[in-house]
């Protein structure tokens, strides 16, 4: 049918099929900007455009409903390439993170102030209310909005989006335009999905009915007759290896168990068939034509039954290592119709009990401590799986080009993608390319190779482009998810709040695969437990293959919940011992100069190192925090007596990377007119890390940011880097930017002593791309364009890599303030700071959006996401409308960070990680608060109403 | 999914194609009939948006009248209708489905968690049917919907009373539990009680069983009330939350709405 209507100021009459949804025919007509969250729930609001001047979701329209209307996408604003107000200011306010919902805030934010060209708070929340952003943590739309608002009458008008810091350098500590923030705000074509050709066949996934089922028989004969039909795959004809899907440094610390496809599914969701066909439909309609029959086995749906003797086992194959020897007692010999699992090397595994892995040390003697103890607190805190959620789901475009295998992907870690993907296809990795698209939000799920193994295998042996992407259901169920943990703190302490003791037992559940099986649940403990200095110490691991989701990876990794077992243990310890929480703490918290020797105990798959530690924060963060909470003074009175407000305090830290096991390099290219191209290995996420890289290079090249334009994770393209994992990005692929800058530097200076006459120990780089000398000097652009005319030097590159044994920690204080109704349980979240060390913030509002999203998904954990199921093992919530991330009204009315800077000597110009630690606060903090408020310990998250009145024996 | 789009020139056609076609449903605002939920099912657009009355207004004898073409947005910010229906349009989600969803389309889905519903309930709401002489009972018509409805009819009630509540686990979440409450206070005692909740039942509708623990009494404190109400209650356990807190957090909304509308003269 023909459907007329004012597109962007100008009439349109397009063709569109009956029941085409506004969404679909806008994106077949090219215009990008409308993106997809939710799938057409009507849930995300990323398919936003306005409609007759109001924003409404384009999924639930269809096309036919435009006629004779006016709709306007972000297009509009974008035209020529320009910026409007809104997207200006968006800019400015570090509000473009991965900009997968940018050009929605933006449509909102123009209409908003169509209405109400001064607007409040409220009203802001409101505009943006049908907006889901899973980056920023919405804080900082508020200062875009008063940004754009006041620049509508004042062009001129500037604002600072955060403090500055490091005064004697250009660009770091400065806030700079993130440098891939315009493209994102115009909704220019970034992701995947703006990728994929005319004629890509759709991959589609036939997924498991059942938890735990041998697959008898599958005929694909009838689903192969269909037309458009191009593949069926299935672990029939699919190649017979296994992997593992962790995107981790080579050996993984994570068991091969995985095969493309298997004979047997091990949950609900998982792989049983693909079918590569021409259109979406066809495909579909040929999952449909698969004929499967399943012997349906008993499945292992907790950590109890896991571990219980003689309970189904998840993987019965047989059990190899490619080094070491399979531990004692253990069994190896496997049923010969599972897959085989393969470890790389030996992790206190035992599959055929379930026993995916685990791990156990410590220091000193913790039974003598315990004896020691005046008093000693037992207790259990458990932690339901969450869902990352990125507002992009996995997705991938595979095709063949040039007899090689090219993937656009979303991924962390293009590197671990080429080199799984090249061994799962059986392909040398010369003959694979991945390419790093902007990623809409990766948070860990993107770390596994959830789809790249299948659609780049079907791609290479069918010659066919294959594009291949979750729908939201599927990134629920069958993406990767944060582990469940059951976390037993112990803890010993005499009168005076000294520990005397510590024990951290840890039980995680691993899902039916290993993906961070070990490194996971073993970091609830390395990011926990050395934040208190105890002399003894001990913790035990133990990871279990069960039939529900797989587990992964989720920033924070398992830290957030090995801080929320101890630090809500810390302070229960100093409710029996009658002291004030936060007094606990500095007894017997880490600080400057502190020997961390539980650090020996804690390395990741290799020994690891006592440290002593230089300056430490804390101690001026918790400070800061008792001074704006009025610490030890009376609560806050409510007018309603039905609330009760209480407070809770935590100490958190984070890794930088992972010292001695990973490396990250970068190469600077020199251009002809003096400008650089930046080739970094580092996959930016939506994190500012491609701004990190290019400011590194400027400030080090005497540039400004314009001159420096990056070109990151592209395996043909870039070199070698680990890839965005463990709090790595600013400071491995910031440092490597670093130390390639400082190569080209060198090479740069040589030349122009050549050029000059003058040592180069006479010579800077002084601002803007200026060699000076105490006699003369040359420009960049001069000495480049001699190296291109055969004179003096050669090319002018300068490439980097860095690696450490350096371990470099940021710290963190998280307070906060709720409010608990006695009557039902509710919780509002009133205030939440966080004052956090990320040594010199490379650019400080992005530092902040990062902190003010991590915060806000822990908060969410904390208080409403939990995937639930159903007795079969059935996820029962994979959506948004029963799965509840937080939206701009759940932002705390007082939400504030604070950056305490405390340089590190290794860090690029002094800087830390800042991200992950960001989640490790709420749970505990809140958790504390609920109690101080209530009365109640909540040891199991998230804290619902519901459960809250439990523990208060309401219900 | 929609297998055939009928952009129909009166509402008289929609009725038509309504009755020839069993696979026909009106679309309006699409907020409910074209999300994902709906996609296997394969159904008849009948498009009556353009036709549907989107005014809202207050005639002389006091009566207010919302099209059923309105949408949310409409009526969270109009003045016309009284302050339980704009708190209860803005318990709608959030401004993009407020700002497509209609008042017609949100009676037409008739789910339990229509943060409306309940709040049109308690105001002895009326709807006017396509082709239809009289108006008919709200509660009457969501028992057995029958036609389309054009419009929604509040009679004017000097002196009544009306508030509403609801517990959503985020703000912008559908309505998980629903409560409204309308009576007259006379010599301190309640006359005319009515009670309407969402999310208890398959739909929203009014107590009788809770207006009799009420009708004729002084109002109730809070702890009295929400006791009195609780046994009343049987919701059922789903992922949204036991029988139990259900009941519980609902007599608490029922208590809460009683109590504010003491004050809220509608």
């Amino acid at each position: 049918m023909t459907v007329t209507f004012k597109l962007n100021g100008r009439p349109v009459s397009w063709d569109c099929p009956e029941g085409e949804s506004l969404k679909a025919a806008l994106r077949r007509k090219g215009i990008v900007s409308v993106r997809d969250g939710c799938d057409g729930e009507g849930s995300c609001g990323l398919c936003a455009v306005l409609l007759d001047g109001r924003t409404v979701n384009s999924c639930t329209l269809l096309a036919a409903q435009a006629e004779g209307r006016e709709i306007y996408t972000v297009e509009h604003f974008s035209k020529d390439r320009k910026l409007s107000v809104v997207q200006r200011a968006l800019i400015d306010a570090a509000c473009v993170q991965c900009g997968y919902c940018t050009p929605a805030v933006v449509l909102a934010v123009h209409s908003l102030l169509e209405r109400s060209p001064e607007p409040t708070k409220q009203e802001v929340k409101d505009a943006l209310s049908g907006t889901l952003c899973r980056c920023t943590g919405y804080e900082q739309f508020h200062n875009a909005v008063r940004i754009a608002a006041k620049r509508l009458k004042d062009p001129g008008y500037a604002e600072a989006a955060a403090p500055e810091f490091r005064p004697d350098l250009r660009h770091v500590g400065k806030d700079r335009e993130k440098v891939d923030a315009a493209a994102l705000a115009r909704g220019e074509k970034a992701f995947v999905e703006d990728r994929v050709d005319s004629d890509a066949c759709h991959l589609a996934l036939l997924t498991s009915p059942h938890a735990h089922a041998w697959i008898k028989s599958i005929d694909a004969s009838a689903a192969l007759e269909l037309p458009g039909v191009v593949a069926v795959l299935t672990h029939e004809n699919c190649p017979d290896r296994v992997y593992t899907t962790a995107g981790q440094g080579f050996p993984e610390p994570s068991p091969h168990d995985q095969r493309m496809f298997s004979r047997k599914v091990r949950h609900v969701g998982d792989r049983v068939a693909a079918v590569l066909a021409e259109t979406p439909d066809q495909a579909r309609t040929a999952l449909k034509a698969l004929k499967v029959e399943y012997e349906v086995l008993k499945p292992v749906f907790s950590i109890a039954e896991a571990r219980t003797p003689g309970a189904p086992v998840v993987h019965s194959g047989e059990v190899r290592y490619v080094s070491g020897e399979a531990p004692a007692g253990t069994s190896t010999a496997g049923d010969g119709r599972d897959d085989p699992v393969v470890y790389q090397f030996p992790l206190h595994a035992d599959p055929h009990r379930n026993l995916a892995a685990s791990v156990a040390d410590g220091i000193g003697d913790v039974e003598k401590g315990f004896a020691e103890a005046d008093v000693v607190v037992e207790r259990t805190y458990k932690g339901n799986r969450v869902q990352c959620t990125p507002m992009e789901p996995h997705v991938v475009y595979a095709k063949v080009d040039g007899g090689r295998l090219v993937l656009h992907a979303s991924t962390q870690v293009p590197w671990h993608v080429r080199r799984i993907v090249s061994r799962a296809v059986g392909i040398p990795e010369n003959k694979v390319r991945v390419i790093k698209e902007r990623v809409g939000g990766g948070f860990g799920a993107k770390q596994d190779i959830v789809l790249e193994d299948v659609a780049g295998y079907l791609a290479w042996t069918t010659g066919r482009p294959v594009f291949f992407r979750y729908d939201r259901e599927q990134e629920f169920i069958s993406s990767r998810t944060r582990h469940l943990m059951e976390i037993t703190v112990k803890l010993g302490a005499k009168k005076d709040g000294r520990l005397t003791a510590v024990l951290m037992k840890v039980d995680a559940d691993t899902g039916p695969y290993g993906q961070h099986c070990l490194t996971v649940p073993m970091n609830a403990v390395s990011k926990s437990l050395p934040l208190v200095l105890c002399d003894n110490a001990r913790f035990e691991v133990k990871s279990y293959y069960t039939n529900l989701t797989p587990a992964g990876a989720y920033q924070g990794y398992g830290a957030p919940k090995g801080s929320f077992a101890l630090q809500t243990a810390l302070a229960e310890l100093a409710a029996e011992l009658g002291m004030d929480q936060l007094d606990l703490i500095e007894r017997n918290r880490v600080r400057s100069g502190s020997r961390i020797e539980i650090l020996r105990s804690l390395g990741e798959g290799r020994p690891g190192a006592a440290v002593t530690l230089g300056e430490c924060g804390l101690g001026e963060m918790i400070g800061r925090g008792r001074k704006a909470f009025g610490w030890g003074g009376a609560k806050p009175a409510t007018e309603d007596p039905d609330w009760k407000v209480g407070r809770g305090a935590v100490i958190v830290q984070q890794g930088s990377g992972l010292p001695g096991l990973d490396a990250a390099n970068a190469e600077v290219r020199l251009l002809a007119d003096g400008t650089v191209l930046l080739l970094s290995g580092g996959a930016d996420l939506g994190t500012g890390l491609d701004t990190v890289t290019a400011k590194a290079a400027a400030e080090i090249l005497g540039l400004d940011m314009e001159d420096v334009a990056v070109i990151s994770g592209d395996t043909d393209v870039t070199p070698f880097d680990k890839g965005a994992y463990a709090s790595s990005g600013t400071y491995f692929s910031g440092n490597a930017a670093v130390k390639a800058a400082e190569d080209l530097r060198a090479k740069v200076l040589a030349a122009a002593s050549a050029v000059l006459g003058e040592p180069v120990s006479d010579l800077a780089i002084v601002h803007r791309g200026i060699v000076r000398g105490r006699k003369g000097e040359v420009t960049l652009a001069k000495l480049a364009h001699m190296s291109t005319q055969g004179e003096h030097h050669g090319d002018l590159v300068g490439i980097g890599g860095f690696k450490t044994e350096h371990a470099a920690f940021p710290y963190g204080a998280h307070f906060a303030e709720v409010a608990v109704n006695v009557r039902t349980g509710d919780v509002k979240l009133r205030r939440f700071h966080a004052y956090q060390d990320c040594g010199t913030p490379i650019n400080p509002a992005l530092a902040l959006g990062q902190i003010y999203g991590g915060i806000l998904k822990a908060v969410g954990h904390s208080l409403y996401e939990e995937l639930l199921y159903d007795k079969d093992g059935r996820c029962v919530n994979p959506r948004f409308l029963d799965y509840k991330i937080p939206t701009i009204w759940e932002v705390p009315e007082d939400f504030h960070v604070e950056l305490v800077p405390v340089a590190d000597e290794v860090g690029p110009f002094g800087g830390k990680s800042v991200s992950e630690i960001s989640l490790n606060g709420a749970a505990p903090a809140i958790s504390i608060a609920i109690h101080d408020a209530v009365g109640v310990w909540m040891r199991e998250w998230p804290f619902t109403p519901e459960r809250i009145l439990k523990a208060l024996g309401k219900i | 999914m929609v297998v055939k789009y009928i952009r129909a020139a009166s509402l008289d056609e929609a009725d038509r194609v309504l009755a020839s076609d069993k696979r026909a449903r009106i679309l309006a605002g699409g907020t409910q009939l074209l999300t994902s939920e709906f996609r296997d099912r394969e159904f008849v657009a009948v498009d009556a948006g353009s036709l549907l009355p989107r005014g809202l207004e207050r005639t002389a004898e006091g009566l207010t009248r919302i099209g059923a073409g309105a949408v949310f947005q409409d009526l969270a910010d109009s003045p016309v209708p009284s302050r339980i229906l704009s708190e209860a349009a803005l318990g709608m989600a959030n401004r993009n489905v407020r700002n497509a969803a209609t008042v017609g389309g949100n009676l037409g889905a008739a789910r339990s968690c229509s943060s409306l519903v309940p709040a049109l309930l308690v105001l002895d709401a009326r709807v006017r049917i396509h082709g239809a002489a009289e108006t008919r009972p709200l509660a009457d018509w969501l028992a057995a919907p029958s036609g389309i409805v054009t419009w929604i009819e509040i009679p004017a009630s000097p002196g009544l009373r009306a508030a509403y509540a609801r517990w959503s686990r985020t703000a912008c979440d559908l309505s998980v539990l629903t409560c409204a409450a309308s009576y007259r206070l006379q010599d301190g005692s309640l006359r005319d009680v009515r009670i309407a909740c969402g999310g208890l039942d398959a739909r929203s509708r009014r107590f009788p069983e809770l207006e009799r623990l009420f009708e004729g009494r002084p109002l109730p404190g809070r702890d009295e009330a929400a006791a009195a109400v609780a046994p009343a209650l049987k919701p059922i356990d789903d992922l949204r939350g036991s029988a139990a807190f259900k009941r519980l957090r609902a007599s608490e909304l029922v208590a809460e709405a009683l109590l504010t509308a003491r004050e809220v003269s509608r």
